[in-house]
């Protein structure tokens, strides 16, 4: 009881420190998608070292961890832009240099979302279109992109959780996020009640995530509904 | 800009000595997780009563959670707990031991969705047809449905297992001396943190690399028995091609479940 | 041989079964046929166990019980005494098609492993297939996989064999060698059930015809009696259905 309380005193403490983390996952999650986009064109492209870059590019990614691209990306962007550039970023917000890391990590994943979901979708999908008369641009918009996009976003919706939870380390460069808060009330507490401070901050990533997932299944169902509508 | 190239080699000389450390957490973590994993699976599977909603609690929670909040919950419960328990003072612990506690903690809830959906993909014809040649439930899951499920499941333990491996990066939080502490150790005399983690971004890409290798030559050994895939070139060689994880295509199964269906109908009227 | 008594199953409320009769006697070859949703397949599985029925009796191997009060000993022997062909064929897909055989021979039978493979060899020669022994499922073609799976069960050397639509999933050009080897099974006298949409081997093969509609037996009879003068409507509007489709 007396825990409980305790964590809810503590969740108090922590969710005004919740804006950094929605702002760096949210511009992530945006910024990341876009290159994702590009990534999966690249792939699908004709230039066979467009592929190749893609291919090398994302399978990097795939085994890079987080924590050390963060820290490339903070000690080794300044460094960039002075030597190359003659620009001094050393200033920069440090929220931008997560954006960046957790940008460049997120787009990978989201790039083989974007194609696999693409090649899901039948090629008589477009063939159909094209022959009703539509031109490949109204086809693939207004016939491919929604078929792809529900074979999407169960994947998509478990990469935009990593993503949130790969933010939890923005703390590691200095950005006052919540992880770095909770560290803090430990601190002040010298020492104290800090199992109970890091439940109430695994709380709120939690019921963040639970309602991603919720809302996907929601989304999910909705679409469903649709389908079999036009199946009976 | 330039790189200290001489302190490079340096670092990538010392931080050899954290890379035995950071394979033993994933080693022990993926042999401890990977059977309590599939019994994790099994009871989801099978509904057991009561345990059911236990798993299916931590799995959420675990999922839905940093690791690094559970890195911070564990290293500041577990003394406690350890004291209340055994009465032994917890500094005298090695930190590598609240490695292995979380990151095992971790790898179960990852491999228990992976062998939950394996079991599942196995069709329920294989079972029946066990029943139908006289094998007993037991004897039909153990000899014809584990084997199946467990192959299938291989391209999701390896992502499991670099989620594992890229995750033990952390580990220096809890004051382990494994690579990253070490480079940075290194590092922190005269501030030269970029080439310290460029050395150890190296050494992340040859383990994970090595942990690809070694599971793609697994599946080839084991899945001979679908021979009529595709052959291998370095195109889509797998760290070249790699598959998403955990792909949910609950819909997509029904989809094909029901276009299956329809085709029989089809033939049947032909017929 | 086998006697099965007002056989009744239903699922949420809907009866598939509403009470079904059959008597098997030795070396009969029976051929069930009917319109789709007639509940044919359903028949099959609860006769086997694969389903539990709602009610009705069964006589068969020493077996003598209500279907709802078998305890697992009387599902372990009926189980024993049949054999099972899948329309999808369910061969074991991490098995070799001499493997498929032996496996339920070494395991369920305890027939040592020498022994096992002889009888499977044998079993794999009936059905023309000894030399794809040690091919997997995924490398045989469907008509294939599916005398690979009526091998397995004569092999088991049971009382009777259930073929559930054997044909059904095959690519039209592959229907014949999987009929021709169940001719020639009973030809040699082996006791079998088939659900069939192939009029062809209900009329020229088996003894006895079963005309199944709306989960129950409209008509029954030899082949010419069914085919020749049906006396039912059902019957009648079923086979000038399908047969004008032919």
């Amino acid at each position: 009881m007396e825990n409980i309380k305790l964590i809810i005193n503590f969740l108090g403490q922590l969710l005004p420190a919740i804006n950094i983390t929605l702002i760096v996952s949210v511009s992530s999650i945006v910024l990341g998608s876009l290159l994702g986009l590009g990534l999966a064109a690249a792939k699908q492209s004709q230039s066979i070292i467009l592929r190749v870059l893609s291919s090398i590019y994302v399978s990097v990614i795939r085994a890079t961890p987080s924590i050390i691209m963060i820290f490339v990306v903070y000690y080794g962007m300044p460094l960039l832009f002075s030597g190359w550039l003659h620009i001094n970023i050393e200033g920069w917000n440090r929220m931008y240099f997560v954006i960046i890391a957790l940008t460049l990590l997120f787009s990978a994943p989201v790039s083989e979302i974007m194609r696999s979901a693409y090649e899901s979708i039948s090629k008589g999908q477009m063939e159909a279109g094209l022959m009703v008369g539509m031109t490949p641009f109204q086809t693939f918009y207004r016939i491919l992109l929604p078929q792809a996009f529900v074979v999407a976003l169960p994947n998509f919706a478990n990469s935009a959780i990593n993503l949130l939870k790969e933010g939890a380390l923005t703390f590691t460069i200095g950005v006052v996020d919540m992880v770095a808060k909770a560290q803090m009330i430990v601190a002040n507490n010298s020492g104290g009640y800090a199992w109970q401070t890091y439940c109430a901050l695994a709380l709120i990533y939690w019921v963040i995530s639970l309602a991603i997932d919720k809302g996907v299944t929601l989304v999910e169902k909705s679409y469903q509904a649709k389908r079999k509508t036009i199946a009976a | 800009m330039s790189l200290n190239t001489d302190f490079m080699v340096k670092v990538a000389q010392t931080a050899i000595q954290g890379v035995p450390v950071t394979l033993q957490i994933v080693l022990v973590a993926l042999l401890i997780s990977l059977p309590v994993g599939c019994l994790f699976a099994l009871i989801r599977i099978y509904r057991v009563k009561g345990l059911e909603q236990i798993v299916k609690l931590y799995v959420s929670f675990v999922r839905g959670t940093p690791i690094i909040a559970q890195i911070l919950i564990v290293y500041s419960a577990f003394p406690s707990l350890l004291n209340m328990i055994i009465g032994k003072a917890a500094f005298s612990i090695n930190p590598i031991y609240y490695a292995y506690i979380v990151f095992t903690l971790n790898s179960i809830a990852t491999l228990t969705e992976v062998f939950r959906s394996a079991l599942q993909t196995v069709d329920k014809g294989q079972m029946e047809a066990g029943l139908m040649v006289g094998m007993q439930p037991r004897q039909t899951f153990w000899r014809i449905i584990l084997p199946q499920a467990l192959i299938s499941a291989l391209p999701n333990i390896t992502n499991a297992t670099l989620y594992l491996i890229k995750n033990s990066s952390l580990a220096f939080i809890m004051s382990v001396k494994d690579i990253t502490a070490i480079a940075k150790t290194e590092a922190a005399f005269n501030y030269n943190f970029l080439e310290a983690y460029l050395v150890v971004w190296i050494y992340y890409l040859i383990i994970c690399y090595s942990a690809e290798v070694i599971f793609y030559l697994l599946e080839r050994y084991f899945s001979k028995f679908r021979r009529s895939t595709k052959k291998t070139n370095l195109f889509n060689w797998r760290p070249l091609s790699i598959k998403q994880p955990e792909v949910r295509a609950e819909a997509d199964l029904t989809e094909s479940e029901r276009t299956n269906h329809a085709q029989n109908r089809g033939l049947k009227k032909r017929l | 041989m086998l006697k099965i008594e007002g056989l009744k199953k239903g699922y949420d409320g809907n009866e598939i079964l509403k009470g079904i009769s059959l008597d098997v006697n030795k070396g009969d070859v029976i051929s069930i046929i009917g319109p789709s949703g007639s509940g044919k397949t359903t028949l099959l599985r609860n006769i086997t166990t694969l389903e539990q029925a709602d009610g009705g009796h069964i006589q068969f191997a020493g077996v003598d019980n209500d279907f709802q009060k078998l305890n697992s000993k009387d599902i372990q022997t009926i189980r024993r005494n049949v054999g099972f062909v899948f329309q999808n064929y369910n061969l074991f897909n991490n098995k070799t098609a001499l493997q498929n055989i032996t496996e339920g021979l070494i395991v369920a039978r305890k027939v040592k492993k020498r022994e096992a493979e002889k009888i499977a060899l044998e079993a794999l020669e009936r059905v023309g297939l000894s030399d794809r022994r040690n091919h997997y499922p995924s490398q045989l073609s469907g008509g294939q996989q599916q005398r690979v799976g009526i091998a397995r069960a004569v092999a088991l050397n049971p009382q009777v064999i259930f073929f559930d639509e054997p044909t059904s999933a095959l690519d039209p050009e592959l229907v014949g060698e999987v009929l021709k080897v169940m001719r020639n099974l009973a030809d040699e006298g082996t006791t079998m059930v088939v659900v069939t949409h192939q009029m062809n081997f209900a009329r020229n093969v088996s003894n006895k015809v079963i005309f199944m509609a709306d989960g129950y037996i409209v008509e029954q009879g030899s082949p010419e009696d069914i085919f020749e003068h049906p006396s039912e409507k059902r019957t009648q509007e079923f086979l000038t259905d399908i047969l004008a489709n032919v």
